[in-house]
């Protein structure tokens, strides 16, 4: 069939576009060179030998994970009681509160950003920091909201008011039969979280400044100023630990099914 | 006897302005098994999640052994419950499912083992239990309910439609099943069907529900022989049923007067297909259908009375599609009732 | 029935209470100040911000390039899904894997691909310029092209995702039916695939045109100091030159922007349904 052979090339096409890219950051990490070259003139591991001793990218690294984690820790515990009271106790105002609790996604990161640093300035100290945190934590919430409730749109209700008839009271409920039947769920939630607060950049641009720096936005500043195949080196780095991350979770727990 | 179950002006509602159930009576002494037969929609689960804890009634009261449990929740009523569903808890495997009831209750790791596997052991499911519900057959599952529900030791269980999802052999045996457990086991149970087969054949009283309403509780032979009421007449197969105008003496059907003296309260009769006598009597009619049932074969004849279904032994059942045939409908067989 | 309104607002009360504190109120409070004048309230901000002609030539660059980007992602995202859809199930998961897998990769890597590729030493002009087809390089970095590509490749796998599970979701063997019936492969997708899928197509839609008119990283690392977006021209007056009224305005005229296309787009999913 002809029009299959269209959008297969069609497919082939657009993932070489998404993909191979990519390939080009990776070869570059292995440059000899000084500057930034490609193809490289040479090839040796300098680069991301180099980018790994270098303090300031270490240091942003780890506020990098901090951050990740805790806005991913924050978005659900939040996230999942309000997941569960959406799925299992509609009440009138449930749309509303919905729309509220995913409204973050709709709105650019860096109005975010900046209506925080407004704020938040206002309280003196290291008031800048926590809103860095509660940022990214309010940029991840409805990841957790969405797919946890997904997630819990597929356990029948039934389930629960067994465990209750045998008795459970509901936080056992929750804990026992709930929360061990959403696990993919709450995984994919973590993953999705954890990797979009980790390589986000609006929010972070004006709440990050000389004492604490996200790698992203390292990354954004040596751009600026040096062009060198460091950046490649970082980028391969964080590549590499998305990848496995993704990987791992697609292999274990499917995490497309709750995209 | 002593009352196990009472339901009292019971008024159920999902919604403010739509009662589901009103004003449901209904007593189910120690040891019974009661049916709670009707159709789709009638409100059988509706009660039962009252009765379980699930669902608050809007007024009435429900009492368990003389207690009022109608504002104990849930999880404090010791009642069995098997759903529809099933709802095995798909992440325990059948034993945990089992043993979930008695590790909330406390209960010491010998006698759990011991209990869960008496448990297994009665509906005979005791080498599957490492597997979990997605690997057990439909069947199987319902059985690991089951055993999940009786395994507390309840005081009251309650079944909802538990065999609907099976095929027709597997129900048969399981009915068996359920009732050889039940006098076993002496619990009470409340059974919920719209299968009046299933109903007749398990229980000790039948209760017919129509649109949140008992309309008869009786012995399953006085449900079979005498419905009281237009519905349960129609529930339990009483195909035939026509108005009726009693006079002095004698009963009037269609354009003929019968001698008969009736109650002039009563204004319609009811007949089983098998009550209709062919090939005598004074209604003419026309065969519309004919089929071949193994010992019987049934007809749809058309007449004067509308469209009326008789069944015949095979060995008389001498008459075609087509053929115009008389017909009796004998007055000493018929149920009276009032609409 | 029992009362669940205590019960879902203690659940949801965490949530809600630190959404408002730390999300509704700040910004709130900063989009409405664009209304705030020195006495009272008004829109002068918005009419200072729109009497400059650069400004609003950054708006209109920023639709075109968002709306470019949207229709792009859907024409070429339709036949892909589609051969995703026709390749069968068993590598469904491992396509979608692929498509997922860009999603998970932090947007300054991406951009940082595309310096590479696009620039004036880069691989596209080195090649083009060695195998003689151009004489000298051509400037693409740092151009419209640049921001579209990056956006491009960054928003693509929102859309072809929307159009699988769209697609995924379709009736089975309607498209079977429809061929059967004798439709050819142009009336199958006009008359049967693109009606069934609108809603996906919506979704996608909203998702890559919103995603673009805020993306700030592709705009500020590939279109550099001349092609300004919407974004980055909010950070050189929230960050550089602290202009605030113009912040909030850029600001409020971001968000309505894509509340609107978002709206226009749902309606007409809904007017066609
Ligand atoms: N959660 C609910 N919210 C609102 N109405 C409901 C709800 N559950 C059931 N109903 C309605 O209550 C009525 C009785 O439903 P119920 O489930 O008790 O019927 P049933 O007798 O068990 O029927 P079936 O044999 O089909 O299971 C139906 O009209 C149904 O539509
Ligand atoms: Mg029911």
């Amino acid at each position: 069939m002809n029009s299959f052979a269209f959008t297969k090339w069609m497919l082939w096409l657009v993932l070489f576009f998404l993909i191979a890219p990519f390939s080009i950051v990776f070869i570059t990490a292995f440059s000899d060179d000084n500057s930034l070259l490609f193809p490289p003139s040479s090839y040796s591991v300098r680069w991301l030998l180099s980018v790994m001793q270098t303090e300031i990218f270490v240091s942003s690294l780890i506020t990098s994970l901090w951050l990740g984690f805790g806005a991913t820790a924050i978005a659900l515990v939040f996230g999942v009681p309000a997941a569960y009271a959406l799925q299992r106790y509609p009440v009138p105002e449930t749309e509303w509160i919905r729309t509220l609790l995913t409204s973050p996604l709709i709105i650019p990161g860096l109005v975010i950003g900046v209506a925080l640093l407004k704020q938040f300035v206002l309280l003196g100290g290291n008031s800048v920091n926590l809103a860095l945190l509660a940022g990214h934590a309010a940029l991840v919430l409805p990841y957790a909201v969405r797919v946890v409730g997904a997630s819990l749109a597929n356990l029948p209700r039934d389930i629960e008011d067994a465990a209750f008839s045998l008795g459970a009271s509901r936080a056992q409920v929750f804990w026992r039969v709930v929360l061990p039947n959403v696990r993919g769920g709450l995984a994919a939630a973590t993953v999705l979280a954890f990797i979009n607060s980790f390589n986000h950049v609006p929010v972070s641009l004006f709440l990050t400044g000389p004492g604490i720096t996200t790698l992203p936005i390292r990354m954004l500043l040596h751009m600026e100023s040096s062009y060198d195949p460091s950046i490649a080196a970082l980028s391969m780095l964080v590549i590499l630990f998305s990848m496995v991350f993704v990987f791992v979770t697609e292999r274990v727990l499917g995490l497309s099914r709750y995209m | 006897m002593k009352t196990a179950l009472t339901l009292e002006q019971l008024t159920l509602a999902y919604t403010k302005n739509l009662t589901t159930v009103e004003n449901l009576n209904l007593t189910v002494p120690e040891g019974e098994l009661l049916a709670l037969l009707g159709p789709s929609g009638c409100g059988k689960t509706t009660t039962m999640r009252a009765v379980a804890g699930l669902l608050e009634p809007k007024s009435g009261r429900i009492a368990l052994h003389d207690r009022d449990i109608t504002r104990v929740p849930a999880n404090k009523r010791d009642i069995g419950l098997v759903f529809q569903s099933y709802a095995l808890f798909p992440h325990l495997t059948a034993f945990e499912n089992v043993a979930f009831g008695l590790r909330l209750r406390g209960v010491q790791k010998a006698e759990l083992e011991q209990r869960v596997n008496a448990a297994l052991e009665t509906v005979a499911l005791l080498e599957f239990a490492k597997r979990f519900p997605a690997q057990l057959s439909g069947g199987q599952q319902q059985r690991v309910a089951l055993a999940r529900a009786f395994v507390i030791r309840p005081q009251l269980m309650l079944l909802d439609e538990p065999l609907s999802n099976l095929d027709a052999r597997l129900r048969l045996e399981m009915r068996v099943e359920i009732r050889r457990l039940q006098k076993q086991l002496g619990v009470t149970m409340l059974y919920v069907t719209h299968d009046q087969a299933e109903a007749l054949a398990l229980s000790d009283r039948v209760a017919i529900m129509n649109a949140g309403q008992i309309e008869q509780l009786a012995t399953p032979e006085v449900i079979y022989t005498q419905p009281r009421t237009v519905f349960a007449a129609r529930f339990v197969g009483f195909d035939t049923i026509l108005p009726v105008q009693p006079l002095e003496r004698r009963v009037r059907i269609g354009k003929h007067e019968f001698p008969y003296s009736l109650e002039s309260r009563f204004n319609r009769a009811a007949w089983r297909a098998e009550h209709v006598r062919l090939g005598t009597g004074v209604w003419a009619a026309r065969v519309l259908a004919r089929s071949f049932e193994g010992q019987q074969v049934q007809y749809q004849l058309e007449s004067e009375l509308g469209v009326i279904q008789a069944a015949v032994p095979s060995a008389t059942a001498v008459w075609k599609e087509q053929d115009s045939v008389t017909f009796d409908l004998p007055l000493e067989q018929a149920v009276w009732l009032v609409e | 029935m029992t009362n669940n309104r205590p019960r879902a607002w203690l659940l949801l009360f965490p949530a809600t209470v630190f959404l408002l504190a730390v999300f509704v109120y700040p910004v709130g409070v900063f989009l409405l100040s664009s209304f705030r004048l020195e006495n009272g309230v008004g829109l002068d901000n918005y009419f200072t911000f729109f009497s400059s002609e650069v400004n609003i030539e950054v708006y209109w660059r920023t639709v075109r390039i968002a709306l470019l980007v949207t229709l792009v992602s859907a024409v070429v995202s339709y036949p892909a899904a589609l051969a995703i859809m026709q390749l069968g199930a068993q590598y469904r998961g491992l396509l979608i894997g692929l498509i997922i897998l860009p999603l998970m990769i932090s947007p300054v890597a991406r951009s940082f691909a595309w310096l590479v590729v696009l620039g004036r030493e880069g691989l596209i002009n080195k090649t083009l310029v060695g195998t003689g087809v151009l004489k000298e390089s051509i400037p693409i970095l740092y151009t419209e092209n640049a921001v579209f590509i990056g956006l491009l490749q960054l928003m693509l796998p929102l859309m072809l995702l929307s159009l699988t599970s769209a697609l995924e979701n379709l009736p089975r063997d309607v498209i079977a039916a429809a061929r059967s019936l004798g439709a050819n492969s142009l009336q199958v997708f006009t008359r049967v695939i693109l009606p069934l899928t609108r809603d996906g197509l919506t979704i996608g839609g909203t998702l890559v045109f919103t995603g673009c008119v805020t993306a700030y990283v592709t705009p500020a690392l590939l279109g550099g100091p001349r092609v300004t977006m919407l974004a980055t021209l909010l950070y050189q007056k929230a960050g550089v030159t602290v202009d605030e009224a113009a912040t909030t305005v850029i600001s409020m005229v971001m968000l309505l922007t894509t509340l609107a296309v978002n709206a226009a787009l749902k309606s007409r999913s809904r007017g066609a349904a």
